[in-house]
Formats: C-alpha cells, structure tokens, sequence
C-alpha cells in the first residue's frame, strides 16, 4: 500500500465524502481523488532507506517469517509431478511421473467430479459471500440507527456469539434444525404450523437446497462478527455530516443511502477484494459434515474431493496438484477483484 | 513417576540389557525373559482403531500390566470411521506410536513404512508365542505387494484359529429382523426366504405397532456411512447366494466380477425403491452416520436392516443391558429364486488388520515382546476372560464358569471400562478357538456359558425354533474356497482410485435410485450404470483376479 491510498483510506469517511449530497460535484470529486492516488512519485534514494532504517529492520524479522514459512514449503510442489509414497525418506527419492496426476484429475471420471466440485466450491463461496456481505450491511446499518445504547450493545453480542462455536457444532444444529419435526427439526414445524407446507421437507437429501444450507448456516454464525467491521468503519464518518445533512432536511433513510453507505464503500470493497482469495478455500467443514451421497452432486467442494481422493487413498500427488490449481485460482481472482476495483475506481488493496 | 519411566525406556533404546537387574515378579504372567519387569519399567505408545473408550484411570487390568510387566500403555485411540483421516496424517507426518493397532484394508501404514517387518527379529527365539501364533500361517499374513519389501508387518486380530472352533453367536452378514416381529407373526418358518416375505414380515408388523416407545417404528434401514457403504452396497451379492467377497462376486471358475449393475443389484434395488414409496424404510437412512444408525437401532424402533453382525454389536449390548431382549435382532438369509444361501462362511483370518510394532520406535524389542507376552494363554485368558476367582471360576473339572452376578457385569460398560481392556482386546492377536485346557478363548465361545448368558426370552425364542445358538439360524459353513475373501485383497493405485469412485457412484446413485419415484426407477437406474460405465472397473476387477490367483498358487 502506498502512502496515497493510505490517506485516501483514512480519509475516506472525510469532508470529500460530502460532496455527495450534491450529486453534480461527483465526477469532480473522482478525479481529485485520481490524481490523489496517483501523487507524485517518489524516488528510492539511499538517503530515503537510510532515514527509514528502523522501519527497515523492524520489518527483517516479517519478511524472513513469510518466506520461511509460506514460499520455502512451496518446494513440495514437486510432489505433483512425482508418484509419491510416504516413508522414503525425502521428496527427492521418489518415482517422477511428469503431467500424470494432472491427466488423472483433469480428465476422465474425476475431471467430470472435480469440474462439479470446482462449480460447487465457486456457488457455495459466492452466494455466502454475497448473502453475507449484504447481511452483515444492512445489520451494521440498522445497528447505527439503534440510538439505546445497552440495547445495541446487548442486540450486537447476541448476533456474534454464535461466531464462537465451532463448525461442528454449527453443522449439528443445523443437521437438526433442517430434519423432520419428529427429531426436532423447528423449520419443518414452523412451516408446517404456517401452513405454508404440508408435509415435512427433507432439506438434506434435496441437493438443490445445499447451497442455500450453507449460505444461510455462515450468514447465521458469521452474521455478528462481519458487522463488527462495518460498525467500526460508520463510526469513523465525521458525524457534522449527519448534523448538516439534517439542517438540509434530509430524513433517517436519506442519510442512510448518502452518508453512511458512501462512507463505509471503501470498507465494503476491501472487504471483498481480501475475501475472493479465500473463495475456493473457505468451504470444506460445512460439506463435509452436512454432505451425504444424495446431495453429493450439489454438495462436495474441492477440499472434501481432495480429502476423499488424495488423503484417505493415500495419493498425495493428486492433493497437491489440486492444491496448486486453488493456489493459482485464488491469486487469479484476487488479481481480478482488485483490477475490477480499480477500474470502478475504488479503494484497492495494493 | 513417570519422569522415572521415560528416563528408562529411553536407556532401553539402545541397550537390551536392563539398567538395574530384572526383578521376576513371581506367577506365569511375569516375562522370564526380563525383558519387560517391574524394576524397570517401560512405557509403551499404542495407536488402536477401536469404536471402544480409553479404559477408566483406576483399571485393574492396567494395573495388573504394571504390577506384572512394568508397562504402561500410553494410548491412541481412533475410531474406524475417523481412522482413514488419522492414517494420513500420520504417513505425512513419518513420526509413530511403538504400537500400531490398525484395521486399513489399504495397507498404508504397511507401503508407508511405518512398520517393521517382523521376520528377523522372531528368527532370534525370543518370541515363542509370536512365533506359534504366526508360523503354520506366515504366507497369508505376510505382507507380498511391491511397495516395500516383503514380508510379516501385522499380526492378525482375530480368527488365527487353535483348537476347536466354538461359539454360539453369529456376526456375520445377514438381514436382520427384531424377534418381537417373528413372535408376532407367530415364529413362522424362516426356510426358503425371500426378499418379498422379509418386507412382508416387516410391514405386517409395522402396520400392527406404528410407534415403539412413543417413538414412530421403522420398517428399514438402509444407511451408508462412511467406512461402512457396503451396508448399503453389499446386499445384492449375498441374494445372489455368493458369500462375502465385498465389491466382487467370484464365480466357480474363481473370476471374479462386480455386480453392482447386474440384474441381482437391480431387482434389490427396486423392491427396496417400492417398499421406500410404501413407507417402510426410513426417509432419514442415507443421512445417517454411523453414530446416528447405532443410535437408531438401540432405540429399539428399528425392525430390519442388511448388515453385518459385528457392526451393530454396541447396539445390540445396549438393547440387551436395557433388558428390551424382543428388540434384538435374528439372522435371516433371503435369497434370489434359485440361488442357496452362502451367508455364513468360516471365520476367516483378519489378515493385514491387528498389531505390528512400528518403524520409528525405539524399544522395537520391547513393543514385540510385550505382544509374545499378550499372547501368552495366562495373558489372553486375563484379556478376554478377567482375573480368575473375581471374573470367574475354574470348575472341578478345569472348566471355565462364571456367576450370574459375573456375567451380568461383563456386559456393563461403566464396569467393562475399570475392568477391560477393550480397545487393546479389539486389535490384539487372539488365540481364538480354544485353549490347550479345553477352555473357549472367550465367554461367548463358552458353549456352557453361552446358553446360560442368554436371557429366559431369547431361551424361550430359541425353543420356538427348536434351536440351541444364533448360529443355527444361518446356513451352516462349508470350507473356505482356497482364495476367499476376495474383500481383503490389496488393490494398486489405479484399482483404488476406480474402487472408491464405485464407492462414490453407489453412495451418489443408489439414495436417489431408492427414494425416487417408482415410474423413475429405470431412468435412475440407468444413470447409475452409465456412471459405473465410465470408471476404470477393469482395473478394478483385474486387480481382484490377479490377487485371486496368487492366492490360489501361494496360500
């Protein structure tokens, strides 16, 4: 992050973002901030390193840490184009197959599966991302309105306790909640008391209902804690806007779309930027404890496909080369979500 | 304390001869050799996959290990169900338990070289019973892949037979049915059954009783859960009169084929798909985990279900220690027309599930010697039988008995964890059969204990049907074809890979398959074949027929 965004950032709940409300000045506003981002650049002098030094050193120890940890084990990629067995000693004494555990994953029987489990993987991240993202907005943004303050202190705990309980637990309620009325399942009750069905639906055997299962199980245990963000980022915007919004005239909802939303933008968009590298990652405890074989089709994500195929039939090789396609996937679309901000002209991450 | 043990276990490494002089304790279940004694004493790591509890702190026969041997056992245990994750794990992590207690058909602890193999160290003598128990059977128990090298890496749990074969209870694969629905229909007779009186049998009973215990009854279960699929996917091969050979049935020729998407599979199938619309099998069946199907069944509501016996065993012990005897299960054996039902086979060798000691330990010697001493008769009758005076009786004539007081503590399980070693039993070598005194390696082999345990209901169900055992009700075992069972057969790579994807297809497919609508039993059917239609099961079935015929010129 340069020293330009940084300030953008900070300022970004500031006076430019009350402009707003006059919506002619926008487009003048935008290139302000353009060449704001842009600034003058610096040059890199020994001078400039020499001023920073403690900066510099303090920064040593970080840098050595992320390559120690997170680019040397990179070397176990070669396992992916090796036919590898466990108990020879080290990676380099092992069998070389070339592309073979790509053919085998790509193609044939599991390319069909773990297409499907991609697909899967892609809807089911998606749609929480999107249901809690927007979830957690409008919860953050009701929560601000809330002018009792015990009240919202008390209302904001409730929705994040359940962040703390593990997925297990999660999915057990879940499995519950979802099962028919006479092994406790109240969401087939209440419908039913509603009348709204007339015989109880067997959530976990319709495949078409799991992603829906596993957007609205992380809206409900994440729910509380994504607001807590968003919270913190309202309460950063300069409150003389609200003060001169009402002089205006302007109403709760008026408010609400000009000031606070606008405000909180470059929060929401970071927010997402950060969270589409984690999108083929982030699924596996809610498939893999809820997912059964008739709801397999909708319901096995790629890190589920991967513990099947590679852990448990011991072919490490097939784990890998399914780990390096998440890796590249996963910087692919941290690399798209940040150009598309840019492009809208939104806060990006670098 | 055990500060003390871990600085002698870790002198014991390197030298064989003990630290301070060995102390004897006195009686047949001290080690003579010295090896493993009190004075110095060791302490053991063992992995175990069991679905039993770590025993109770205060155990006496944990205590007895100290008292007579010094060892004290320091334990993993992994249930089936988590053991596939467990496994992997470990292999990538290349650091093990001294002892590796393991049920994996897929031999990875073996080809991962976390084991030893076994052969040299019993050339040295030290090991008799080790060696009494591994010798007459070493080929089929030794390890013969291409791996690693080969040879004896796992002593077999269960069914390395000495003696005379006895036992009245049968835990081989059966349908299964709840003894109140034959007494309600009157102990009809159980010969020539077929699927259609089975489900006949059920829902009689079930439109008699729809609830049981307040709780709605349930006609079938059908469940899938992980590590136990062939609940679901077994069925068609035992109608079709072949004995257990898991994926495969063997034909006289001895080649073997699956028959997954044969017509045996098929008309199973969609009898189950009509009595699935009919109401009698429960909707809930293919959620189910293991756990929860246990939990089904011991709520006493469930009436039938195919399965084996051994894998419900937990439930039946609670139905039974709940005293709701009429709610525990017979064997039926239906059949397809024509064919003659092969249910019941002999006890067959667990080869490749049991004990090995493993490759990373440090007190090799200590971790087999403690096995030869488990395997000693005094050591197996304190396993399986108990302390001799408080857990039983030697009779007059040198039979074992034991007390109604006795018998009924045997099967409590807060009891059972402060006096069993039941994970430890589970994957132990056994001497099953019978001891050289004549004895039954277990009370349940008892024939004289067997009839007493039983309960005056299960007495008087029994005399119903004019029979004496649970075994009775099944066919009786001819002798083993020579390769049997083809389940056991270690498959390579490709037919593992193509083995799991069947898996797969059966656990995607035969849900829908099951609970779809009747009118769209043939066009799921055919999606199911045509998913089996695309899997390499030619290496899967090669993969069997090559291990079929090694067996057939090695064994």
């Amino acid at each position: 992050m340069t020293d330009a965004t940084v300030s953008t950032y900070a300022n970004a709940g500031g006076p430019e973002t009350a402009l707003p409300l006059a919506t002619s000045s926008r487009a003048s506003k935008r290139k302000a901030r353009k060449i704001a981002a842009k600034g003058p650049k610096r040059k890199i002098t020994w001078d400039r390193v020499w001023a920073q030094r403690a900066l510099l050193v303090m920064a040593v120890p970080l840098l050595l840490y992320q390559i120690l940890f997170k680019y040397v084990p990179a070397y176990g990629w070669v396992i992916a184009f090796q036919h590898y067995r466990p108990g020879r000693g080290n990676v380099w004494n092992q069998q070389w197959v070339g592309l073979e555990n790509f053919r085998n994953l790509f193609t044939g029987v599991n390319g069909k599966q773990f297409r499907n489990v991609v697909l899967n993987t892609l809807g089911q991240s998606l749609l929480s991302l999107i249901v809690g993202t927007i979830g957690a907005i409008v919860l953050a943004l009701l929560l601000n309105e809330v002018k009792n303050f015990p009240f919202k202190r008390v209302l904001q705990n409730i929705t994040y306790m359940p962040h703390f309980l593990s997925w297990v637990i999660v999915a057990s309620l879940a499995a519950v909640a979802l099962s028919l009325p006479t092994s406790g399942g109240f969401i087939n009750q209440g419908l039913m008391n509603l009348h709204l069905i007339d015989h109880p639906i067997l959530f976990l055997t319709q495949p078409h209902y799991f992603w829906g299962i596993v957007a609205g199980t992380n809206l409900w245990k994440e729910l509380g804690w994504n607001t807590i963000l968003y919270l913190a980022a309202i309460t950063a915007i300069d409150p003389t806007l609200y003060e001169a919004a009402e002089v205006d005239g302007a109403g709760r909802y008026r408010k609400m779309f000009n000031i606070t939303l606008p405000g909180i933008r470059p929060t929401i968009v970071v927010l997402l930027i950060i969270n589409s590298g984690w999108i083929l990652s982030t699924n596996f405890e809610l498939p893999y404890f809820l997912g059964n074989g008739l709801v397999a089709q909708r319901a096995q994500t790629i890190d589920v496909f991967v513990l099947h195929y590679g852990y448990q039939l011991g072919n490490y090789s097939l784990a890998v080369v399914a780990g390096i396609f998440k890796t590249i996937v996963a910087i692919i679309l941290v690399g798209s979500a940040n150009l598309a901000a840019k492009r809208l002209n939104q806060e990006t991450l670098v | 304390m055990s500060v003390g043990l871990v600085g002698c276990t870790g002198h014991a490494a390197t030298d064989a001869s003990p630290s301070k002089p060995a102390v004897i304790p006195a009686g047949d279940l001290a080690d003579k050799s010295g090896t493993l004694t009190p004075s110095n004493p060791t302490t053991l790591s063992v992995y175990i996959e069991s679905t039993h509890q770590i025993p109770a702190a205060d155990n006496k026969l944990t205590k007895l290990l100290q008292d007579k041997l010094g060892v004290t056992l320091k334990y993993e245990l992994v249930t089936p169900e988590n053991s596939d994750q467990k496994i992997g794990v470990m292999l990538a992590g290349g650091d093990y338990p001294d002892l590796i207690g393991t049920g994996d058909l897929k031999l990875r602890f073996i080809e991962g070289g976390a084991l030893t193999p076994l052969d040299d160290m019993l050339k040295t003598g030290k090991y008799p019973n080790v060696e009494d128990y591994a010798k007459p059977y070493i080929k089929q128990m030794s390890y013969s892949g291409a791996a690693t090298d080969k040879g004896l890496y796992i002593l077999p749990n269960y069914n390395r037979f000495f003696g005379d074969v006895t036992g009245g209870t049968y835990y081989g694969p059966a349908f299964w049915i709840q003894k109140r629905v034959l007494e309600d229909a009157g102990y009809p007779d159980l010969s020539n059954m077929t699927v259609d009186k089975y489900f006949q049998l059920i829902s009689d009973y079930k439109a008699k009783n729809p609830t049981t215990d307040g709780a709605p009854t349930v006609g079938f279960e059908a469940p899938a859960p992980t590590g136990s699929e062939w609940i679901l996917t077994n069925p068609p091969a035992m109608l079709a009169g072949s004995p257990n050979n898991g994926g495969v049935i063997v034909d006289k020729d001895n080649h073997a084929s699956i028959y997954a998407d044969k017509d045996t599979a098929k008309n199973w199938y969609q009898s189950l798909n009509s009595q699935y619309n009919q109401g009698l099998v429960d909707p809930e069946t293919f959620t189910l985990t293991n756990d929860q199907f246990q939990a089904k069944l011991a709520s006493g509501a469930v009436l039938g279900m195919q399965d084996q016996g051994w894998q419900f065993g937990n439930a039946t012990d609670s139905l039974r220690s709940a005293h709701k005897d009429q709610y525990t299960y017979v064997p039926l054996m239906p059949v397809n027309d024509g064919a003659t039902p092969y249910y019941a086979d002999r006890a067959v060798m667990n080869i490749n599930q049991g004990f090995g000691v493993s490759s990373t330990s440090k007190q090799k010697e200590k971790a087999l010697k403690f096995l030869d001493m488990m395997l000693s008769e005094p050591w197996q009758k304190v396993l399986s039988w108990g302390v001799e005076g408080e857990d039983y009786q030697v009779g007059a004539d040198g039979k074992f008995t034991r007390t109604d007081e006795q018998r009924a503590q045997s099967k409590d399980l807060t009891w059972m964890a402060s006096n069993k070693l039941m994970a430890l039993l589970d994957m132990i070598p056994k001497h099953n059969g019978t001891f050289s005194d004549g004895n039954a390696f277990s009370p349940d082999d008892q024939p004289t204990e067997f009839y007493a345990t039983l309960s005056a209901y299960d007495k008087s169900f029994m005399e119903k049907y004019n029979k004496k055992t649970w075994m009775e009700f099944v066919n009786k075992a001819p002798e083993n074809p020579k390769y049997y069972p083809a389940w056991n057969i270690k498959l390579d790579d490709a037919a593992t890979q193509a083995n799991q994807q069947l898996t797969d297809a059966a656990v995607q497919n035969l849900p829908k398959i099951i609970a779809g609508k009747t009118s769209d039993f043939d066009k799921n059917w055919k999606a199911y074949t045509d998913t089996i239609g695309q899997i390499d099961v030619k290496s899967y079935e090669d993969a069997i027929n090559q291990g079929i015929q090694d067996r057939l010129k090695n064994w």
